[in-house]
């Protein structure tokens, strides 16, 4: 057990560190001069200018010292500030963080609720037309873009019958885009769920069960459900990631106040340092989270545990 | 005979048995396939798709960016079948030629990926040791990152445009095409063939190209066919961002956005694209399901 978290701690950080490192040198693979792209500066700017804002960024140092100078900044809580305002930009991801994974939580939570139960039944019943339906339903599901849904969802259910507010911030506001996104994933639990209980459900241990003659629901939600339940927590940490993925788009449907609305105003805008941060952060918390469920995943996988 | 016209009858013979054995499994597979109706109705999305695609100049009523073809916003009805748009636009001939772009856009991403992710899996796969630990725990950092998060990432640093969301999207599914295609050679490295072909003495590259190559295909059929459907949706998702297809272009992502703030005077507008979207890459998704079930040992067994 504990050499499974200490390999996964140790993937998880070198992951972050991977991610440093391309964020560091991302501007150099930039198109453009990497010193006009950080300061957005006119035509009238002289060359000698360009010249020592070059010097005075470290630009013109070897990559190693332009690296640990970065890391310093960054370790320090110095993630820079925004072109436009001269706003700090750790400051202003911080406040939004929170809201994007409440968001991508939240969908996380609805996408199970619905995929879980429906996959597993399909399975159960599998060849059935009730098979058929729910799994035409999964597949169309995964097929149909979120941010269409999410703007179908939202005409039908904040224009037309105004039963949720459309933008804005607050519980009744997470609604709809948590929804959304979750009706999205739930399709992908639901097929994933099917296929491995189809497995589950052909394996020796169920056979024995039903042929001790215990009752179906017994054999089914005391056997069967807990060795699903287990494949689903192991993808918990990918299905999470996925999460934040689609909130970044659902944000922008929702004007939902998280990073993924501030992060497509920056690429729009050409904000370098908050292109930065934002992947960094990314990264950061899309690693902190997975390692956390893996190692949650861990201790109840008693294979891994007894390790 | 000298030594070395034995060695090379010898690589002949092993590779043309290979071959015999490669087209039988090939008019069973398509037989497998066609029996599905799913895998059916996808085929039948996908070539109209491309006929669609094709035959874009002539089917389609009007020019896709000529504005004022009709009246702004108008509802559909006889004279232009789906509407048209804010700037008077035929929404038919827009979507048609939306067709087009996410034809393109699909296969292309696919093809930067796979040709990428291909490359890395069979050098790393073959190669072995500390060229196949690399390569593959870079493919392990990038697949922690959902393929989206990537191309939103590719498409900040490249600069927002149509070339440079495909290019992101292309880039997002590198990790998935370079794991099949890795652990596909690890167990055809293992099997008679290779190593007699290996025995026998034939060159790295040869048998890469030659046997590897063509053993991991089926596998790479089917992420190729799920992936267009991946790649459609998130150069859609870019497009409707601002981040990929730019104004005026039909795009149907790039449609969805623009018809947004007309939501409530004119819903058609950003109905249909997304429709539209939804109908292609349930097609490929379809087409990509049949071919795994027709390819997929377990599920002919248990069909008798």
């Amino acid at each position: 057990m504990g050499a499974y978290i200490t390999r996964r701690i140790l993937s998880g950080a070198l992951t972050v560190l991977v991610t440093t490192f391309a964020v560091a040198f991302l501007i150099h693979f930039m198109p453009g001069d990497p010193v006009r792209l950080l300061f957005a500066m006119s035509q009238t700017t002289s060359a000698e200018q360009i010249e020592e804002m070059r010097q005075e960024l470290g630009l013109d140092r070897p990559w190693y010292e332009q690296y640990f100078m970065y890391m310093d900044r960054i370790v320090h809580g110095d993630w820079g500030t925004t072109i436009r305002g001269k706003q700090p930009v750790l400051q202003l991801l911080l406040v939004r963080v929170p809201n994007t994974v409440i968001l991508a939580i939240s969908a996380l939570v609805v996408a199970l609720l619905i995929g879980f139960p429906l996959g597993f039944y399909s399975a159960y019943k599998r060849g059935t037309p009730l098979d058929t339906i729910f799994m035409t339903t999964a597949i169309l599901g995964v097929s149909i873009p979120h941010f269409w849904l999410g703007l179908m969802l939202m005409y039908l259910f904040a224009i037309r019958l105004n039963w949720l507010p459309v933008a804005g911030e607050g519980a009744l506001n997470l609604v709809l885009p948590a929804f959304t996104l979750g009706l999205s994933q739930a399709a992908v639990i639901a097929r994933l769920t099917r296929s491995s209980m189809i497995d589950i459900l052909g394996q020796d241990f169920v056979r024995t069960a039903r042929a001790k003659g215990l009752r179906e629901t017994v054999v089914l939600y005391k056997h069967a459900l807990r060795s699903g339940m287990v494949t689903i927590v192991a993808m918990l940490g990918l299905l999470f990631t996925y999460m934040m993925g689609g909130a970044v788009v659902i944000e922008n449907v929702f004007a939902w106040n998280g990073v993924g609305r501030f992060s497509v105003e920056a690429i729009m805008e050409r904000d370098y340092p908050v292109i930065q941060g934002f992947i960094l952060m990314f990264a950061i918390v899309v690693v902190a989270v997975s390692v956390t469920m893996d190692i949650i995943y861990g201790m109840l996988d008693p294979r891994i545990k007894r390790s | 005979m000298t030594e070395q016209a034995t060695t090379m009858t010898d690589l002949k013979n092993l590779e043309a048995q290979e071959d015999i054995a490669r087209v039988g499994e090939f008019a069973r597979f398509w037989r497998s396939l066609f029996r599905n109706p799913g895998a059916r109705i996808g085929f039948v999305i996908v070539v109209v798709l491309v006929f669609v695609s094709l035959t874009a100049p002539w089917i389609s009523p009007h020019e896709p960016l000529k504005m004022g073809v009709g009246p702004k916003l108008q509802p559909p009805g006889a004279e232009h079948l789906l509407g048209t748009d804010e700037f008077g636009r035929d929404l038919l001939s827009r979507m048609i030629y939306g067709a087009r772009l996410t034809l393109i856009v699909g296969l292309v991403a696919v093809g930067i990926s796979a040709t990428a992710g291909v490359l890395v899996g069979l050098v790393a796969g073959y190669a072995g040791s500390m060229v196949e630990n690399v390569l593959m725990r870079a493919i392990d950092v990038l697949f922690s990152f959902t393929d989206f998060l990537i191309a939103l990432s590719a498409v900040a640093i490249l600069g927002p445009s149509l070339k440079n969301a495909i290019i992101a999207v292309g880039i997002a599914g590198i990790p998935f095409y370079a794991r099949v295609v890795h652990s596909a050679v690890l167990v055809e490295r293992e099997k008679d063939y290779f190593l007699a072909t290996e025995a026998v003495g034939a060159g790295h590259l040869r048998l890469i190209f030659n046997h590897l190559l063509p053993n991991v295909a089926s596998p790479l059929l089917i992420i190729g066919t799920l992936g267009v459907a991946t790649a459609i949706l998130n150069a859609a998702g870019l497009s409707f961002l601002g981040l990929g297809a730019q104004p005026p272009s039909p795009e149907w992502g790039a449609m969805l956005s623009a018809g947004r703030q007309y939501l409530t005077r004119a819903p058609w507008v950003a109905t249909f694209p997304g429709i539209a979207i939804a109908a292609v890459v349930l097609g490929f998704n379809l087409l990509g399901d049949g071919i795994r079930e027709a390819i997929d040992p377990t599920q002919r067994r248990q069909r008798g």
